[in-house]
């Protein structure tokens, strides 16, 4: 972004151009092949300055100074012609720098206005451009610039003409695709909408967005164009007037360096190749870096350990959440004070604090709270599937008397799924677009349960898909054949494949229609009876949690807002958060009753307010919750609530 | 249906492609200066009879193409000529039997000498991209695997620096190495040995095609690393990857049978997009090696100035590229389901 501020008002050094060196500076990368550029530009401006001889005249050479080994006159010896070869180099420098530039500049000139003309105008100039871009992309270009500055006369002009023409392709693919992805924004379409003309909105609208693309690009052009250069010189195709350092290389090479022994002629030109070469490598790598940042952070990065640091004080509330409603039915998962960090270059943000909770067999537990107040970060470190920066700090997982916490990953992988399953929030991706969806059910069956009877097997994909409502001859499909419902399924019965007790279903139903979600809700339900399944539904849907749930735990920045049965949550909230969710939500028992939302958003992690996160938005506080994290007080009948209000109230 | 129309296309689109070569090769080498066989014809020790009797043999004396005696210099001509009666058509009937003129350095027909060429070509081609495209993954694999960590970096450092490396002149170190360390010093096998057994004709050729192989695989291996890297990355982080670590699958398996073949997908595009670099970097290393190749004969042809060789190189160079492209687009389209039903 920083560049096309720059872009747009080179005169004025403001921020964008500051925030964009600064991001520069602190790519290695980026700094180390400018440095490397500028050297060489350096020493080809002031090649007359600083050559030690002229290599154009032959003053003072004697025979015997052919292919001198390196001496205190001759730094890095003589070549073929008992001429200095530092001197060759400097003035070499030029010549490639020269035919690279100018090159580069035709390729980029024709690319840049076939890609932006072909993007712009669609239809069937992009259909005429980009099929002629394609013919030339086949075509291969050496043999083809060889060819031409064969058949021509082989000087500089020449050269430096047919290695342009040729070589503009990729960057009329790389603007294009850039020019679509521009040309749809807001501010293109309303300059389009007062009548602006087509190259004006070029010029001021697509150009400068399109330039960073163009730069990177430019900078891999010019790099390729001096390997053409050099290359065509070392097969006899250079001008025999400019000694650029391909036509040095074919002179020693042609000219028994090899045999001689004379590596300095050898090796000298070609490093200054790849000196060049690798510095506009470096400098486009490190800036597309700049521009267009990746996180280069993956799920299959090791996770970090779990610490366990010593609760501290007031916000070490442990909690004792003894079964209410289902106390017939065996515990499952106990979760206890269980807090989750985010480590991101020594910033720590505390994403879950001291959340504890219980889970029964059969039970449904709604876990809800706005977006980023923690509830996908507590699911997955109950999997240990957190994201590399992200570490339990403290707390455990029990489940079947071991504490998921502590154990390695080998045998976390084998719990994961057979005891514990999920179901993805959006399973738009969530399924692998190239193998079929039978075949991605299947491979979690083998995997838990190895000796599974292999008949039985494809039956039992089949009775799972079915069991969701899918045909069995969907089976053999692939994800990018099913709707977005389908998709959804399938991750319900991938989820039930290995008869899981818990399964934790992260917005089952977000990006759905109506119709489809009641449906899926209405399946879950109907499994968690039939199979006795546990189920933690992470929601933002009220409406769904007071008609399918047990238990409602309410999380808001990171921490227990209120945890209680369903009933309790809906008829008695105790806490402010709790009581405006509700408000913000229909009631039909009450039509008369007025929607208020909740003005603000829920903090950012690394921004946590000293006191109770809610305060800023609290209706209802005053001055000791902006100064005091409340304590998670528990009430009568297992009611759990963050709040002094509570306290005061007692 | 829809794949056989996705095939059908393709294939449709590559005899275009050709096509459009043909004509590209005809006209260059008629527009252009050179004309090939008025080089030869220039030749003032011909007598004027031979001269006269190349002209025919050739077909320089009939029009270039209709409306066109000759291009350089510009000759407008007779538009109602017999359309098979111009030199346009007589190069296309040639190139049907598979004759593409005379070497003016060797006299021999130069399909003859291309066709065993292309041949050694095909040779060193395909063991340096196999081992590139091998080492290179491999590599890849492991960087994006250990991202951010001092491995990743190395490699990408590595990469990079392979990349940057001119392909002739790492040709040229490596033969200056080799040839002061017992390697054979260029061609292709020991001259005198054609009548040895096999075998040791066999370990001959080994000996020489290490170090162009070498140098081929060196260069490539590069690019194939990091696009390995990047493309893997990508994929690592998608969701599926996630949903399979949750499934339980381990670390090696998710690898195996989740993110390789999606990571391979770029794969086969850059080696697609990048065969002319793949010939390009075989013209420099037949030209360092004397490796006796289809590029060796564009760096002989070149500097014998011998058009016939040098047109039908192209020809021959060009056609096979756009071949083993659109074998490259096929196999994308059996590896990735999504691309005929788009």
């Amino acid at each position: 972004m920083a560049v096309q501020e720059l872009e747009l008002k080179p005169a004025v050094p403001s921020s964008p151009l500051l925030g964009f060196w600064n991001t520069f500076k602190k790519n290695r990368m980026a700094v180390v092949g400018l440095v490397m550029l500028v050297v060489i530009v350096f020493i080809a401006v002031f090649a007359d300055a600083l050559a030690p001889y002229d290599p154009k005249s032959y003053e003072g050479i004697q025979s015997g100074d052919v292919y001198n080994a390196p001496s205190a006159a001759h730094w890095f010896g003589t070549d073929d012609a008992g001429k200095d070869v530092l001197s060759s180099f400097m003035y070499g420098a030029r010549i490639s720098l020269i035919v690279g530039f100018f090159a580069a500049f035709i390729s980029i000139f024709i690319g840049g206005l076939f890609g932006i003309v072909a993007g712009f105008f669609g239809g069937r100039v992009e259909n005429f451009l980009m099929r002629f871009t394609d013919l030339m992309l086949v075509i291969p270009d050496l043999p083809l610039i060889v060819v031409i500055v064969a058949l021509t006369r082989p000087n500089l002009l020449n050269i430096i003409f047919v290695i342009g023409l040729l070589g503009w392709t990729t960057t009329a693919r790389i603007v294009r695709s850039q020019t679509l992805a521009v040309k749809s924004r807001k501010f293109v379409l309303r300059a389009r909408a007062i009548g602006a003309g087509n190259w004006h909105i070029i010029a001021n609208h697509i150009l400068p967005l399109v330039m960073p693309i163009l730069v990177v690009n430019a900078i891999l052009v010019i790099s390729l164009a001096i390997l053409s250069e050099s290359t065509l010189s070392f097969l006899g195709l250079g001008d025999p007037t400019a000694i650029s350092w391909g036509q040095m290389l074919n002179f020693a090479f042609g000219r028994g360096a090899m045999s001689a022994g004379a590596w300095w002629a050898l090796v000298v030109p070609g490093f200054g190749i790849v000196w060049v070469v690798l510095g506009l490598t470096l400098l486009g790598n490190g800036l597309e870096q700049v521009l267009n940042p990746r996180l280069e952070a993956h799920h299959l990065m090791p996770g970090r350990p779990t610490v366990q640091t010593e609760p501290v004080g007031d916000e070490s509330a442990s909690v004792e959440h003894k079964p209410t409603k289902r106390k017939e039915s065996p515990l499952l998962l106990d979760v206890r004070n269980l807090s989750v960090n985010y480590v991101n270059e020594g910033v720590v943000a505390k994403a879950v604090q001291n959340v504890s909770f219980q889970l029964h067999e059969g039970e449904l537990m709604g876990l809800v709270g706005e977006s980023g107040c923690g509830k996908t970060t507590l699911m997955m470190a109950l999997l240990r599937l957190l994201p590399a920066a992200g570490e339990i700090a403290n707390g455990h997982v029990y489940y079947g008397g071991r504490d998921l916490a502590m154990l390695t990953e080998e045998e976390m992988a084998d719990l994961r799924w057979k005891g514990i399953s999920i179901i993805f929030q959006g399973a738009m991706n969530a399924l692998n677009p190239v193998r079929t969806v039978g075949d991605q059910i299947r491979e979690a069956i083998s995997k838990h349960i190895p000796n599974y009877p292999p008949g039985t097997l494809e039956e039992r994909v089949v009775e799972l898909l079915e069991l969701v409502g899918i045909a069995a001859e969907h089976k053999d499909h692939f994800p990018h054949q099913y709707s977005g419902g389908m998709r959804q399924r399938v991750m319900i019965a991938m989820a039930l494949s290995c008869n899981p007790q818990i399964v934790i279903a992260d917005e089952p139903t977000t990006a759905l229609d109506v119709m489809i979600q009641a449906q899926i809700l209405e399946l879950l339900d109907n499994l968690r009876r039939k199979l006795g399944l546990a189920i933690i539904f992470v929601t933002h849907d009220l409406g769904v949690v007071a008609e399918m749930c047990d238990s409602v735990l309410v999380m808001y920045g990171g921490v227990t807002a209120e945890y209680a049965d369903v009933d309790t949550i809906y008829n008695a909230p105790l806490h402010p958060y709790t009581q405006e969710l509700l408000k913000a939500f229909p009631d039909l028992s009450k039509p008369e009753r007025k929607l208020t939302s909740i003005p603000g958003y829920p903090p950012k992690l690394n921004e946590l307010p000293p006191g109770c996160r809610f305060a800023p938005r609290c209706p209802q506080a005053f001055a000791r919750c902006s100064v005091e994290l409340p304590k998670l007080h528990e009430l009568a009948d297992a009611h759990f609530v963050s709040c002094h209000l509570v306290e005061n109230g007692k | 249906m829809s794949r056989y129309r996705f095939l059908l296309k393709k294939i449709a689109w590559s005899v275009f492609t050709i096509f459009f070569v043909l004509i590209l090769n005809f006209f260059l080498f008629r527009v252009l200066p050179g004309d090939p066989a008025r080089a030869g014809v220039k030749d003032p020790r011909m007598k004027k009879e031979a001269v006269e009797a190349i002209r025919v043999r050739f077909g320089l004396d009939k029009p270039v193409i209709n409306c066109f005696q000759s291009l350089n210099p510009i000759e407008l001509g007779d538009c109602a000529v017999n359309p098979f009666d111009t030199q346009f058509f007589i190069y296309l009937r040639n190139l049907t039997r598979g004759e593409f003129g005379i070497s003016f350095h060797t006299n021999r027909p130069v399909s003859d000498v291309l066709l065993e060429r292309l041949w050694n070509t095909i040779l060193l081609i395909g063991a340096g991209q196999i081992l590139s495209i091998i080492v290179g993954i491999a590599f890849g694999v492991f960087a994006a695997w250990k991202a951010r960590t001092t491995i990743d970096y190395s490699a990408l450092i590595t990469g990079l620096v392979a990349w940057s490396l001119p392909t002739f002149w790492l040709g040229i170190i490596l033969l200056f190495w080799g040839s002061n360390n017992g390697f054979p010093i260029g061609g292709k096998a020991t001259p005198g040995t054609s009548s040895y057994p096999f075998l040791y004709q066999a370990g001959d050729v080994f000996k020489h095609m290490l170090l162009p192989t070498l140098t081929y695989t060196i260069v490539f291996m590069g690019e194939y690393m990091l696009v390995m890297r990047s493309s893997l990355l990508d994929v690592l982080a998608e969701d599926y990857i996630l949903t399979a670590k949750a499934k339980g699958l381990s670390t090696f398996q998710i690898l195996k049978d989740h993110a390789l073949k999606n990571a391979m997908l770029p794969i086969v595009t850059i080696i697609a997009i990048n065969l002319g670099f793949t010939v390009a970097g075989a013209i420099q290393i037949e030209a360092v090696f004397s490796w006796p190749g289809l590029g060796g004969a564009i760096f002989e042809a070149v500097n014998r100035r011998d058009y016939p060789v040098l047109q039908g190189a192209f020809l021959l160079i060009a056609v096979s590229v756009i071949i083993a492209n659109l074998i490259a687009d096929l196999t994308y389209s059996y590896l990735d389901p999504r691309v005929h039903s788009e």
